[in-house]
């Protein structure tokens, strides 16, 4: 699975299958997309405040849980100020 | 394997990818694997007022685990040969 | 009727004949397809066209039980459409009326 060779050293955005969503950069990765995650900040999405971020530290996350990883533009993320954003929480998969 | 292949000719083309969060995201198909994760460029997310988790990401990787449906080009889907091929495929099935 | 004169003798039988065929979908999470089907694989994994999708939104109002739910439909329509087959419950051949 070469698909996230390109990711590596990056700072990316993964979505999990119960929604939460976690920044970090990608230090590695195996054959079931099982990564690792380091300096990792978990953001919180409400409507009634802005974004929460939740500093997670190393984290290894079992590819099973994985729905998304995308590339985060660093100018793009660093323009927008997450205390002004409000949003439900995106849904889990279901089934 | 044959779906897999219909997706390498479909490289480089729009596609919208439909998960099971309800979330769609169109992108450039940029490759594929065996187990139908998809790496999209150029990334739009449906709705993303809603949805402005990815306002700062440009291109990602989607596990095939979590696709519902993905919305394909028809101009760059060859009907005829698909069902050739798929009976082909079948054929073979038959035999192992 | 004799199994050897349709050529039907397997499940996966009845979707091979129905290539290039409208067909039926019913889909996990109230949803519902139609379209004419290009390509399927041993994972149920289809690819069809002209799409037809209904979905069934069921509203539960707070406190009133299940069956009182109203049921909205909402319908669209997609040109190519790959579905992963792990949604799918069954496919089911054009009907021969």
């Amino acid at each position: 699975m070469s698909s996230l060779q390109g990711y590596v050293d990056r700072r990316v955005l993964l979505i999990l299958q119960d929604g939460r969503a976690i920044a970090g950069v990608l230090v590695g990765f195996d054959q079931k997309s099982n990564v690792v995650l380091s300096d990792s900040i978990e953001r919180v999405y409400s409507m009634e405040e802005g974004v929460e971020e939740i500093p997670l530290g190393l984290y290894l996350v079992k590819g099973d849980m994985i729905v998304l990883i995308g590339e985060i533009d660093d100018a793009v993320d660093t323009a927008v100020d997450l205390s002004t954003i409000h949003a439900e929480p995106l849904p889990a998969i279901r089934y | 394997m044959l779906i897999f292949s219909v997706f390498k000719t479909l490289t480089d083309q729009q596609v919208t990818v439909e998960l099971k969060n309800d979330l769609s995201i169109t992108g450039v198909l940029k490759s594929v694997d065996q187990f139908l994760n998809i790496r999209l460029d150029a990334i739009k997310v449906l709705d993303e007022t809603r949805h402005p988790h990815m306002m700062a990401v440009k291109n990602c990787f989607i596990r095939g685990s979590v696709v519902r449906y993905v919305q394909l080009p028809a101009e760059h889907v060859d009907t005829q040969l698909l069902e050739d091929a798929t009976r082909r495929e079948a054929a073979n099935q038959g035999k192992r | 009727m004799d199994p050897s004169s349709t050529g039907i003798q397997e499940p996966f039988d009845l979707i091979r004949l129905s290539l290039s065929e409208r067909v039926f979908v019913k889909l996990r999470g109230d949803r519902e397809i139609t379209g004419v089907l290009h390509a399927y694989d041993g994972h149920m994994n289809l690819i069809l066209s002209d799409v037809e999708e209904t979905i069934m939104i069921v509203d539960v109002a707070d406190g009133a039980s299940e069956d009182q739910g109203t049921v909205k439909v909402a319908k669209r329509k997609m040109d190519m459409l790959f579905v992963r087959g792990d949604g799918v419950i069954l496919v089911s051949p054009p009907s021969r009326a």
